[in-house]
C-alpha cells in the first residue's frame, strides 16, 4: 500500500498566535511534493505541527496518516509510523554519539522495543539491557553501508550529535538519519539552505536515492535551487499560513521568474481561484 | 532471637582503647587514637554558620545510632567461592590486585607475586602494620590529619582498617588495583586508604563503597603522588541510600607528578565530601572528576578545594551532577592560589541537570587568589533538560524516557570519557542508566 499523508484545513498557532491558517495539502509515498515560500510564512511551523512538537497547538482541521488521525499521537509514535522531519535547524546535544543514538532510534522504529517489551510482558521474565536494541554487529554494518552510499563520513559514527557541525554537516546528518530510519514520509525542512553546491549534490541525491526507493517527500525550500537537482512531482506555494497554489513543476519555474512580490500582488486571484477550483 | 550475649559496642573513649587493645596495636599508634579522641571531643558539632555545612544540615545524626563493628565476617582464599555477587564485581574489572574488606576484617585477598617482588606492596593497613610499620607510621595522617574537621577526628580515634598501597620508585602498573568496601547495617565504619606513589611510579586503584544500610561511614583518604608519579584513585561510592556518608579525601602531587581522581557519588541519604588536592611541587597537575546523581531526598554535598602552593601546576576539576525528584546537591569549590605560585593554570567548573521541579543544586565556585601571573577559570551551571533536545529525539522515535536517559547520558559523557579504566566506566555507565530508569 503506498502511504499517504494529508493535511486538512489545518489551523495551528504557537504562543497563542495563529501561524497556520487553513492548509490543504497531500504527500504521496515515492513522490516529491515542494513547498515553496518566503520566510516567516509558515513553512517550519508546519512540519512541526506534522511531526508533533507540543509546542504547538492545532486549532482546527486534521492532519491523516493513510486515512487515519495523527493529532492524537506523540512524535515518536509518528515517527514509528513512519514520519520523518528533517530539521531547518537540527539542535546540537553535547555526549550522545550518531552512532548510539541511531542504535535506539532504529531499534524504537523498527519494532525491536516494542517486541521485547511484549515478550517481557508475555513470559513474565526480564531480558538483559541491549536486547531492546538491534544487534551491534547488524547495526554497525549498516550504518557503515548507508554512510558510503550516502556520501557521509564515517567519522559521524562517534560524533556527538550535531555538536560542533558546520551547517553543511548538519544536513548530511539529517539525510543520514533519514537514510537509516527509512521513513515513508520525510518532511525536509530548507535541507538545501546554507549548502555549497557540493554539499547540496550530496544532499540532493540522498533524497534522490530515498524517493527511488519509495519515500515520499515534502520538500520545503525558499529557493528554486535544489530543484534542478530533485525533481518535484507537485510544486505547492505557502504565503503567509496556506498554501495559495498547487500545480506541476511548472509552478516552481513561473515562482523562479515572478519573485514572491507577484504572488503577494495576486493573492486574490489565487484565493478565489482555490476556492472555484 | 539470637543466643549471642554480644554487648552492644557504641562510640566512647573506651570503644577507642578496646580496638587498640583488641590489634595490640603500636604505641605511637595507641597515642594517636587517643589524641584524635580528644580532638573529636573538643570541636564543637557542626552548624550552619561554618560555610562549609551551610547548606548541609545534620538534622536526625546521632552517633548513638551506630554500632561499632562486632561480628567476625566469613573470609574466602579463592575467587570462585565468594558470593556471586563479589565475585561479578571483581571480574568486571582485570586487575593487579584484589582486596574485599567487610567492617574492616579482610574477606579476601589477592595480589600478583611478581609485582610483590618488584616492591610493590598491596594489602590492608592492619597487615601493613605489622609488616611495614616504618611505612605505615610516616604516612598515615600525614596528609590528612586528625583535627582536619570533627569527622576525621573521629575516623582517627575508631578506625579499623583500610587499603594501602605502595607504588616503589620508577614502576609503572597498568592494572588496576580494586578494593570492595563492604559495610554492615547500622554500623560505623572508618575506612582508611593509604596510597603512596614513589617517584616516578604509576598506578590506579578502583575502590569501590557499597552497602551501609541505616549504617554511617566515615572514610579517610590519602594520596602521595611523588616526584614525576602518575596515580589515578577512582572512588566510587554505592552506599545504600539510608547511609550517612562522611569523608575526607586529600591528594598531594610532587613535581611534575600527575593526580587523578574520580568521585562518583551515587548512594547514601547524605553525603558531606571533602576533596583536597595539594600541589606541593612546581611542575604538578591535578585532575579532579565527579559525578552524582541523587534522587528522592538524597541529599549529595562536594566540597573541594585545588590548593596550589607553588609556581607552574596545573588543576582541572570537572563535577557533573543530575537531580532527580526531591534530590539536594551542594558544589563548593575553592581554587586557592598561595602568594608566589605563579604560571598556575587551574580550572574548575560544575554543572548540574535538573531532572525535577522539586531537585535543587547549589553550586558555590570560588577564586583566592594572591598571585599575579596566573590563568584561573571557574563556571557553575544548572540547567533543566532542554525540551528542544526532546523532541528532537522524540522525533527519531525514540520515547521520552528513552530521549531523557540518552540526554542526562551525553550529559554525563565528558566525565566518563576520562575514566581510564572500561570495566569502571561500563560500571559508571550502568548506574547512569539505572537511575534514569530503563523501561
Ligand atoms: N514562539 C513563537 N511565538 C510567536 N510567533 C512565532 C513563534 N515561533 C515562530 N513564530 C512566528 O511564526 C511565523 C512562521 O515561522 P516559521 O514557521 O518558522 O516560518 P518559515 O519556516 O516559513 O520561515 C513567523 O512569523 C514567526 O515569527
Ligand atoms: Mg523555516
Amino acid at each position: 500500500m503506498t502511504a499517504v499523508l494529508e493535511v486538512k484545513d489545518l489551523h495551528a498557532a504557537v504562543d497563542g498566535k495563529e501561524i497556520l491558517k487553513g492548509v490543504n495539502l497531500t504527500i504521496r509515498q515515492g513522490e516529491v511534493h515542494a513547498l515553496m515560500g518566503p520566510n516567516g510564512s509558515g513553512k517550519s511551523t508546519l512540519g512541526y505541527v506534522i511531526a508533533g512538537h507540543p509546542h504547538y497547538e492545532v486549532l482546527e482541521g486534521d492532519i491523516l496518516f493513510n486515512g487515519e488521525s495523527i493529532l492524537d499521537l506523540s512524535p515518536d509514535e509518528r515517527a514509528k509510523l513512519g514520519i520523518f522531519l528533517a530539521f531547518q535547524y537540527p539542535v546540537a546535544i553535547p555526549g550522545v554519539s550518531f552512532a548510539n543514538f541511531l542504535r535506539a532510534a532504529v531499534s524504537s522504529v523498527r519494532g525491536y522495543r516494542d517486541r521485547i517489551r511484549e515478550e517481557m510482558e508475555r513470559t513474565g521474565q526480564f531480558k538483559e539491557v541491549g536486547s531492546e536494541l538491534i544487534p551491534m554487529r547488524e547495526f554497525r554494518k549498516e550504518l557503515m553501508d548507508t554512510m558510503d552510499r550516502f556520501n557521509v563520513d564515517r567519522s559521524f559514527a562517534r560524533r556527538y550529535l550535531n555538536d560542533g557541525f558546520s551547517g553543511g554537516e548538519k544536513k548530511r546528518g539529517e539525510v543520514l538519519q533519514m537514510a537509516m530510519l527509512k521513513p515513508k514520509i520525510a518532511i525536509l525542512d530548507e535541507s538545501d539552505s546554507g549548502l555549497d553546491i557540493d554539499a547540496l549534490r550530496v544532499v540532493a541525491d540522498g533524497i534522490n536515492k530515498l524517493v527511488a526507493d519509495g519515500m515520499g517527500a515534502l520538500l520545503i525550500t525558499h529557493y528554486q535551487r535544489i530543484l534542478n537537482y530533485v525533481k518535484p512531482d507537485q510544486v505547492s506555494v505557502f504565503y503567509n499560513g496556506q498554501v495559495v497554489l498547487t500545480g506541476g513543476p511548472e509552478v516552481a519555474e513561473m515562482l523562479e521568474e515572478k519573485g514572491y512580490g507577484w504572488i503577494e500582488e495576486h493573492l486574490e486571484e489565487l484565493q478565489s481561484e482555490k476556492i472555484a477550483s | 532471637m539470637t543466643t549471642k550475649t554480644m554487648i552492644k559496642q557504641t562510640i566512647s573513649v573506651a570503644a577507642v582503647k578496646a580496638i587498640s587493645d583488641r590489634y595490640d596495636e603500636p604505641e605511637w599508634l595507641r597515642q594517636a587514637r587517643l589524641a584524635a579522641w580528644e580532638n573529636f571531643v573538643a570541636m564543637p558539632w557542626p552548624t550552619y554558620k561554618e560555610e562549609t555545612w551551610r547548606r548541609t544540615r545534620l538534622t536526625g545524626f546521632h552517633l548513638e545510632d551506630f554500632e561499632l563493628p562486632q561480628t567476625e565476617v566469613a573470609t574466602f582464599d579463592d575467587r570462585q567461592h565468594l558470593p556471586e555477587d563479589l565475585r561479578e564485581a571483581l571480574d568486571k574489572i582485570d586487575s593487579a590486585g584484589a582486596l574485599i574488606l567487610q567492617d574492616g576484617q579482610v574477606v579476601y585477598y589477592e595480589f600478583d607475586d611478581s609485582l610483590a617482588r618488584k616492591g610493590v606492596i598491596f594489602t590492608d593497613i592492619r597487615s601493613a602494620i605489622r609488616t611495614h610499620e616504618e611505612l605505615i607510621k610516616v604516612h598515615l595522617a600525614a596528609l590528612t590529619p586528625a583535627d582536619e574537621n570533627k569527622f576525621a577526628a573521629l575516623h582517627y580515634a575508631l578506625w579499623i582498617n583500610g587499603a594501602f598501597l605502595f607504588m616503589p620508585k620508577h614502576l609503572t602498573v597498568d592494572k588496576p588495583f580494586q578494593v570492595l568496601v563492604l559495610q554492615s547495617a547500622g554500623v560505623a565504619n572508618f575506612h582508611h586508604t593509604l596510597l603512596v606513589g614513589e617517584e616516578n611510579s604509576e598506578a590506579v586503584i578502583v575502590e569501590d563503597f557499597i552497602g551501609s544500610r541505616q549504617g554511617m561511614s566515615d572514610s579517610v583518604s590519602e594520596v602521595f603522588t611523588k616526584q614525576a608519579a602518575r596515580m589515578h584513585y577512582l572512588r566510587l561510592q554505592n552506599l545504600d541510600e539510608s547511609a550517612w556518608n562522611f569523608s575526607t579525601q586529600r591528594a598531594s602531587a610532587g613535581r611534575d607528578a600527575l593526580y587523578r581522581q574520580l568521585q562518583a557519588s551515587w548512594g547514601s541519604k547524605l553525603s558531606k565530601v571533602w576533596i583536597d588536592l595539594e600541589l606541593e611541587e612546581p611542575g604538578g597537575h591535578g585532575e579532579l572528576l565527579g559525578l552524582y546523581f541523587p534522587q528522592d531526598h538524597q541529599h549529595i554535598d562536594h566540597h573541594t578545594n585545588q590548593n596550589h602552593r607553588v609556581p607552574r601546576c596545573t588543576s582541572d576539576l570537572l563535577f557533573k551532577g543530575a537531580l532527580d525528584d526531591h534530590a539536594r546537591s551542594v558544589y563548593q569549590g575553592l581554587i586557592r592560589v598561595w602568594p608566589g605560585a605563579q604560571k598556575t593554570d587551574a580550572y574548575q567548573k560544575n554543572d548540574n541537570l535538573i531532572l525535577s521541579d522539586h531537585a535543587r543544586a547549589d553550586s558555590i565556585p570560588g577564586l583566592e587568589i594572591e598571585a599575579d601571573d596566573v590563568r584561573c577559570t571557574h563556571g557553575a551551571t544548572s540547567a533543566k533538560v532542554p525540551e528542544e533536545y526532546i523532541f528532537y529525539l522524540m522525533a527519531r522515535g525514540l520515547s521520552r524516557r528513552t530521549a531523557v536517559r540518552m540526554i542526562v547520558q551525553g550529559f554525563f559523557e565528558e566525565v566518563l570519557n576520562r575514566v581510564p579504566v572500561p570495566g569502571v566506566r561500563d560500571k559508571l555507565e550502568a548506574e547512569i542508566a539505572h537511575r534514569v530508569g530503563i523501561e
